[in-house]
């Protein structure tokens, strides 16, 4: 019995996340008389949930090959900046690809220093983040990008922002889509094999003819990329974004994926279980408005909760490596 | 055993290392080291702890490059190392410490850096079927426990099972050279008696075995030459059957300062 809960858990480390996911929507439901499950707080709460987890998809990748990225804040806002400021201009399809080279580029230097100069992540990406927030305050200079009604009209615009399928919105569309095809990624070929054994055991992997920097690099890209992307998404759909667009979001990005089952050591990540990641943070953030609780608290929320997952996720993991 | 009278100089090796020096900072860990690996033999890479063996061994796997000096593979200078390289000239190492990634399963570790694929619509997936039954056929023909299951992830073996799984994935893909580092490590009687015997066997196949080990006599009973380093460099090379495995030892214990057969100099 031991043995095949312990195979559950460690196969499956999302698990908690998810019982915890459908405990807590419970409570909610139960203690808001049903408004936090309405249909119309699900579709916002959805919208918000899709932007986060985009943005922790990248960090989970980042986080399964042992490394961190602190600067996705920073980079949405720099994409959502991209984008809102190049649309008029250049019409919304250029806007979205100059936002995304954006984070491509701020990824691919965050990952020579890390990758390819033996830099620790943490101080790496705490610089970029700094540099990226400033650069967003310095082009803003105090005020907002805001869409313009032709850049409205525009499909693409709409297609990465308020538009959706079915009552489902745009951004929770993207989101699954992200999730599909980092999921096969990441678990069903070599290159996710190697990102996964990176976080392992580098030292390993490098002599199984793994060609660690390229790996490291690699996620540091696309995580850029995905910040970049969320950062477009939640700016279409505001339709406004100011300096400091995105600004803590890598706080909620990391917190998601620890939550989702990622082992900060590497090598262990769950995408599915990051998504739950998401939604538990969006939903009690949600929860809180709800109740009229001032939202600073919500910081302080997920503190406590990263803190308790944490000691929840050693102790699991410690009862199913056991022999 | 193969004739190991010293008259092997007529062939071309194939792993040569000509005047090698690596230094860490002012630390010189090897110091113009030259040595001749040929196919088809087992040479006992002999010495104490901090000698220099695996430090050798990582220059020919690949790992770290030499400070000065040269290497040849099959004739050809290779100038740049990384071990990617070595596993595709068909070299493959069993490190004491690294080799395998406790997060992965028993069958990704088997392939990990070289993954079966099937492509679908041009991108290439793991063949997790053939991960799963080449790997499980492996683990079994290596007398693994019945109860390990190739998707389970490898932390579950124990030390000496790690051990083995190593060697059976250096054995089972098609190699030239065979680098053991300390393989009896962490075994069992009757486990080190089968890797020893298994290391003849490659031998006989027609492979080049390198093995290092502190052990002289239980080296010196199955290689066909042994090697012996000393503070980073090499103080011995004779053909087995030149030497008593007593004699070797007082090399050793003498810390390589008389090379001659075992006359203490006062």
């Amino acid at each position: 019995m031991r043995q095949f809960i312990g195979s559950i858990v460690r196969r499956h480390p999302e698990g908690v996340t998810i019982s915890m996911v459908v405990l807590i929507s419970l409570a909610f439901a139960v203690i808001t008389q049903g408004s936090w499950l309405s249909v119309g707080n699900m579709q916002s709460l959805s919208q918000l949930t899709a932007v986060l987890a985009i943005m922790a998809f990248g960090e989970a990748i980042v986080i399964a090959t042992g490394e961190i990225d602190i600067s996705v804040g920073s980079v949405s806002g720099i994409g959502a900046l991209a984008f809102l400021g190049l649309a008029p201009v250049v019409g919304s399809g250029l806007a979205l690809l100059g936002a995304l080279a954006c984070g491509i580029l701020i990824g691919a230097m965050n990952g020579v220093f890390v990758a390819l100069l033996g830099l620790p992540s943490l101080l790496v990406t705490l610089g970029t983040l700094f540099l990226f927030q400033g650069v967003g305050y310095a082009v803003t200079s105090g005020f907002s990008f805001a869409a313009t009604n032709s850049v409205r009209q525009q499909w693409i615009y709409n297609a990465v922002g308020n538009s959706g399928v079915a009552g489902v919105n745009a951004g929770v569309i993207w989101a699954l889509i992200v999730l599909v095809v980092l999921q096969l990624v990441v678990f069903e070929t070599p290159v996710g094999n190697r990102i996964l054994a990176v976080g392992g055991d580098a030292a390993s992997s490098f002599s199984r003819g793994v060609n660690v920097t390229k790996i490291k690099f690699g996620v540091f890209v696309v995580s850029g990329l995905l910040a970049a992307f969320a950062g477009v998404l939640d700016a279409a759909f505001i339709g406004y974004a100011d300096g400091s667009f995105g600004a803590t979001m890598e706080l909620s990005a990391i917190a998601a994926a620890v939550l989702g089952g990622c082992h900060l050591t590497g090598g262990r990540i769950s995408l599915i279980g990051t998504l739950f990641g998401a939604f538990v943070l969006r939903g009690i953030q949600s929860f809180l408005i709800l109740l009229g609780v001032q939202p600073q608290w919500y910081i302080l929320v997920v503190g406590l909760i990263v803190v308790l997952a944490s000691l929840a996720d050693r102790t699991l993991t410690r009862f199913a490596t056991k022999q | 055993m193969a004739k190991t009278d010293g008259s092997t100089d007529s062939r071309q090796p194939l792993i040569s290392i000509r005047n090698v020096c690596l230094s860490y900072g002012n630390f010189q860990a090897l110091t113009d080291v030259s040595v001749d690996f040929y196919q088809g033999e087992m040479v006992g890479l002999v010495g104490d702890n901090g000698a220099g063996k695996t430090t050798l061994i990582r220059i020919i796997s690949g790992i770290i490059p030499p400070t000065s000096g040269e290497v040849y593979f099959d004739g050809e200078r290779i100038t740049k190392f990384y071990p990617k390289k070595a596993i595709d000239l068909g070299l493959e190492c069993i490190q004491q410490t690294i080799g395998i990634c406790d997060n992965l399963s028993v069958g990704r570790n088997y392939f990990l850096g070289r993954e079966p694929t099937k492509r679908f619509f041009g991108v290439p997936f793991l063949d997790k079927k053939k991960i799963r039954d080449a790997s499980a056929k492996v683990v079994h023909d290596f007398g693994l426990r019945d109860t390990v299951d190739v998707d389970d992830e490898i932390a579950l073996l124990s030390g000496g099972e790690k051990q083995t799984f190593k060697i059976a994935r250096a054995v089972t893909f098609r190699n030239r050279v065979i680098i053991m580092d300390e393989p009896t490590n962490h075994l069992s009687v009757r486990e080190r008696a089968h890797v020893n015997e298994l290391a003849v066997q490659l031998k006989q196949q027609g492979l080049l075995v390198i093995y290092i080990t502190h052990d002289i006599f239980q080296i010196h009973r199955i290689a066909d030459r042994i090697v012996i380093m000393e503070n980073g460099r090499k103080v011995t090379d004779v053909p087995r059957d030149a030497m008593s495995a007593e004699a070797l030892e007082e090399i050793i214990r003498d810390g390589g300062r008389t090379p001659a057969k075992g006359v203490k100099s006062a």
